[in-house]
């Protein structure tokens, strides 16, 4: 799921945004990918929290990637 | 690799207030009509954006500049007149006025709000004579005296001016009878895709949306402002360029060093970085190529109209044909 461009641009960069950027596009593909197929199917009708427990696995993906509470 | 931006075809704008800024909140209840956009936010984006690495980075992100000041060319080259002076109105360091030449002008005059911006080139290379006016491309004229340009042209400016109408008014007041407006803006399709994802990523995490993009005019106001406006011999066109970049974190990167950040006034000043992850995840769902890659649309509205004159070509009067349309047909 990792697309070479993004996996790229892992570089020494340290800036939290930076490190949310990569860990959201690449070390998360496939969570991120399932959330969005989430909302890919229910955007007509999109309410809060309409993909809650995707977005619990995607969410938890990353912060373990972050080593922190963001 | 795709590290940067690749653009192709024809079609840029705002993004998000990434970083929280500090600017106080602007009071909506005692904003004037006509303000949208906060013009001193604007300003500070801009001279940000051109003073990072003297320059180096802004020069980098200046490829949707390049490619619209290009097209503007293009028009301005089929103009068969040679002017004296030209006004670039919004010109940051001069996107449009870089591919003059001495067969075309003699100078031209940079005008921008952004004292970074107007001098990030000031010891690079300009074929004309340049000038350049630090001074809010808004209050035009007061900046120059009416009946006195030649031509004025504006590259991806005009989509940050909250008075649109007026701005044009004041752009042909500014001419001289017979004067050329060529010009360039964003239209309402820019960005649509970062657009979506934020307001589908925004709805599903908190529950609401937030101006995340500026509204944008759409072409049919446009050919409506121009003659409202009172300018002749009205053009008006499309055109799109579709950018890709490897993630949407390379694209608002690039759109925050271009100095197009958000500045809607009432904007928030802090996006959740939940949102953020969730939009990434969308956009590239939603609208990711082949390749991993994700597109972006700038729409660009081109804008060509001439002030009035006793010289300019007039249609005939009605019945005044000679030849019967039926034995051309």
């Amino acid at each position: 799921m990792s697309s070479p461009a993004a996996a790229s641009t892992i570089t020494s960069s340290t800036s939290p945004l930076r490190r949310l950027a990569v860990h959201s596009t690449t070390t998360c593909a496939t969570q991120a990918s399932a959330y969005g197929k989430c909302i890919m199917a229910t955007y007509t009708d999109v309410r809060k929290d309409v993909c809650k427990d995707e977005f619990e696995k995607f969410g938890k993906c990353v912060r373990e990637a972050m080593k922190r509470k963001w | 690799m795709l590290f940067h931006h690749q653009c192709f075809a024809r079609r840029l704008t705002r993004s998000l207030a990434v970083v929280s800024r500090s600017h106080p909140s602007p009071d909506l209840n005692s904003a004037g009509p006509f303000q949208i956009f906060d013009r001193e936010a604007k300003r500070m984006q801009k001279d940000r954006a051109a003073r990072k690495n003297h320059g180096a980075r802004s020069r980098t992100v200046d490829y949707v500049f390049d490619e619209v000041a290009e097209g503007l060319f293009v028009r301005f080259e089929d103009i068969k007149r040679k002017f004296d002076t030209l006004l670039e109105l919004g010109s940051g360091a001069g996107r449009f006025s870089k591919l003059l030449e001495t067969q075309h002008t003699r100078k031209s005059v940079l005008l921008d709000c952004s004292r970074e911006s107007l001098y990030r080139d000031e010891n690079r290379g300009f074929e004309v004579l340049i000038d350049r006016i630090n001074y809010d491309e808004e209050r035009l004229l007061e900046a120059v005296q009416p009946n006195s340009q030649e031509a004025i042209v504006s590259c991806l400016s005009l989509h940050w001016v909250n008075d649109l109408p007026g701005i044009l008014v004041q752009i042909k007041e500014a001419l001289k009878p017979d004067g050329l407006f060529l010009g360039a803006l964003l239209g309402g399709e820019t960005l649509f895709e970062l657009r979506t994802s934020l307001q589908l990523a925004q709805v599903d995490r908190e529950g609401g949306i937030s101006p995340h993009i500026s509204p944008m005019t759409d072409i049919r106001d446009m050919s409506n402002l121009m003659g409202r406006a009172g300018f002749n011999l009205i053009t008006v066109d499309l055109d799109e360029i579709t950018c890709g970049y490897p993630s949407m974190w390379e694209l608002m990167d690039d759109l925050r060093d271009m100095g197009e950040s958000n500045a809607v006034l009432g904007r928030p000043h802090f996006i959740h970085r939940d949102t953020l992850a969730a939009a990434s995840a969308i956009y590239k769902e939603m609208y990711g190529n082949e390749d991993g890659s994700i597109p972006a649309t700038f729409q660009v509205i081109y804008l060509i109209g001439w002030k009035p004159a006793a010289t300019q070509p007039k249609p005939l009067p009605r019945g005044s044909a000679k030849t019967n349309l039926k034995d051309i047909l």
